[in-house]
C-alpha cells in the first residue's frame, strides 16, 4: 500500500493564494457536473480538492485538470459552500508559473489564431499561461 | 446627451464593427459616446491569485481617470466589463489594497466610479431606445447568448441572475426582434483556451451553437468580443469535426440594433460576420 504525506506548507500556500479554505468543500461534485470542460480534464475540479484536502502534493502539481479551467465560474456560481474553485484552481496554476512550469509556448500556438485571434484572447491566455 | 465610453483594446483592432456600431446607434438616438481621455489596456482577464496585486494597477489608474471625468463610464466589452467591476469590488471592500496601490501609483482613487453595461444603460434610457425603432424584425428569432464575463461572479457584478438571465431578452424584445431563450445560454464558450486547447474550445462553441440550433433560432446575439470570436470564427473548423452542425450567424448586439434603427447596411458591419448572415437576412426581407 502507498504511503501518503500530508504537505501542509503547500495546502497552506494553495489557501493564501486563492482566499479559500480547502476544508470548507464537502465534495458533492457539483463543480464537475456542471464544468464544461471536465470532459478534457485527467483530474476535475473535485477530485483536485480532495487531493488538497489530503495533501497530496505531487498529484496535485502532475495533473492537467486545472489548465484547462476557463475560469467562467459556473461551478462558483453553483456550489452550495460557496467555495470560489476557480480561484484554487488558479492558484495551483499559479504555483507552477512562478515557478516558471508550463509556460505557453508561442511557437506551438495555431498560425491562423495567432494571426486572427483578437488581442483579448491573446492576452488572456499569455496571461494565464505564463509568467 | 454625452457619455464617457471606455472602447479597451478590442473595440479599437477585432471588434471594431462593435465600437462603430455602438457609436452609430447611441448616436442615433441622440447619446454623444466620448471617449475616455488616455485610456489604456485594463489588463483583461482578471486574476483570481489574491495575492497578486499588479493586475489591480490598470484597472485602478482606468478608474480614476473615470473619476476625474465624470464619475461612471460605459463599457461595451465584456471582459473590460468583468475586470474594472471586479477590480472595483476589491477597492471598495478592501482598504488596505487601495491605499498601497493609490500611494504606489500617485492617485487618489475613492473606489466610487460607476461602470456601466450599454444593456444596463439602454434600460435606463429605454423610451429614447424604443423610440429609435424605425424596422420591423419580428420575423428574425434572436439566440440571446450571454456567456461568462457579464454575469458572473453575481456578487461583484450585480448584472443580473447568472444561471437565468434575461436582460439580453429585453433587450432583444425591446428593439422588436424576437428573443429566444436557449439552456446553454450562459454556457462558456470557451475562451482563452482556444490558444492552447483549441479542441475543449471547439467542443464547447459547438454545444453552444447545437443547442441553439436546437431551440430554433436564426442567429445568435451577443455583446462580448471574446464569445464572437470563437462562436463565429470557427464554424468551419466545427463542421469538420462535426458534420451535422449547421452554420448560424453571430451577431454583436449593436449590429442588430443597427438594423432596427433602420441605419444604412454599411453601418450593420455583415462583412465583419465570418459566417454571413446575409442568406437569412433577404429570406427574412430585412436585407
Amino acid at each position: 500500500m502507498r504511503k501518503l504525506s500530508r504537505d501542509e506548507d503547500f495546502i497552506l500556500r494553495i489557501q493564501e493564494i486563492s482566499q479559500q479554505n480547502i476544508a470548507d468543500c464537502y465534495q458533492c461534485g457539483r463543480c464537475t457536473a456542471g464544468c464544461p470542460f471536465a470532459e478534457f480534464m485527467d483530474e476535475p475540479p473535485n477530485r483536485i480538492i480532495r487531493y488538497l484536502q489530503l495533501g497530496l502534493k505531487d498529484e496535485v502539481l502532475k495533473a492537467q485538470g486545472p489548465w484547462f479551467c476557463a475560469a467562467c465560474l459556473v461551478c462558483e456560481t453553483r456550489c452550495p459552500r460557496g467555495v470560489d474553485i476557480p480561484r484554487i484552481m488558479e492558484a495551483v496554476r499559479t504555483i507552477h508559473l512562478r515557478s516558471k512550469e508550463q509556460l505557453l509556448d508561442i511557437d506551438r500556438i495555431d498560425k491562423k489564431i495567432l494571426e486572427e485571434a483578437h488581442p483579448l484572447v491573446l492576452m488572456s491566455a499569455l496571461y494565464k499561461y505564463s509568467y | 446627451m454625452k457619455v464617457t465610453y471606455y472602447p479597451g483594446c478590442d473595440l479599437y483592432t477585432k471588434a471594431k464593427i462593435l465600437n462603430d456600431s455602438i457609436i452609430k446607434t447611441f448616436r442615433a438616438v441622440g447619446i454623444e459616446l466620448v471617449e475616455l481621455a488616455n485610456w489604456y489596456c485594463c489588463g483583461t482577464t482578471f486574476t483570481l491569485a489574491r495575492d497578486n496585486k499588479m493586475s489591480l494597477i490598470a484597472p485602478l489608474r482606468i478608474l480614476a481617470k473615470v473619476r476625474q471625468t465624470n464619475g461612471s463610464v460605459l463599457v461595451p466589452c465584456s471582459i473590460c466589463f468583468n475586470t474594472l467591476k471586479r477590480a472595483n469590488f476589491i477597492f471598495k471592500q478592501d482598504p488596505e489594497t487601495l491605499k498601497i496601490l493609490n500611494e504606489h501609483l500617485g492617485e487618489n482613487y475613492d473606489a466610487q466610479a460607476e461602470i456601466i453595461h450599454p444593456f444596463q444603460f439602454i434600460f435606463e434610457h429605454k423610451d429614447d431606445f424604443r423610440k429609435g425603432v424605425k424596422r420591423q424584425l419580428e420575423n428574425l428569432k434572436l439566440g440571446c447568448y450571454y456567456g461568462c464575463y457579464l454575469l458572473r461572479p453575481q456578487e461583484e457584478l450585480e448584472f443580473d441572475d447568472p444561471e437565468a438571465p434575461t436582460i439580453m431578452e429585453d433587450f432583444v424584445h425591446l428593439i422588436g426582434a424576437r428573443p429566444i431563450s436557449f439552456p446553454l445560454k450562459v454556457e462558456c464558450c470557451g475562451s482563452y483556451l482556444i490558444v492552447n486547447s483549441p479542441e475543449a474550445a471547439l467542443e464547447a462553441s459547438y454545444r453552444i451553437l447545437k443547442n441553439a440550433r436546437e431551440n430554433g433560432v436564426d442567429a445568435l446575439v451577443t455583446s462580448c468580443p471574446v464569445c464572437h470570436y470563437n462562436l463565429d470564427n470557427f464554424q468551419t473548423r466545427i463542421t469538420n469535426l462535426h458534420p451535422d452542425h449547421q452554420p448560424i450567424p453571430v451577431f454583436y448586439f449593436s449590429q442588430v440594433m443597427a438594423m432596427a434603427f433602420g441605419l444604412p447596411v454599411e453601418d450593420w458591419g455583415l462583412e465583419y460576420n465570418k459566417v454571413s448572415p446575409k442568406k437569412l437576412l433577404e429570406e427574412k426581407k430585412i436585407l
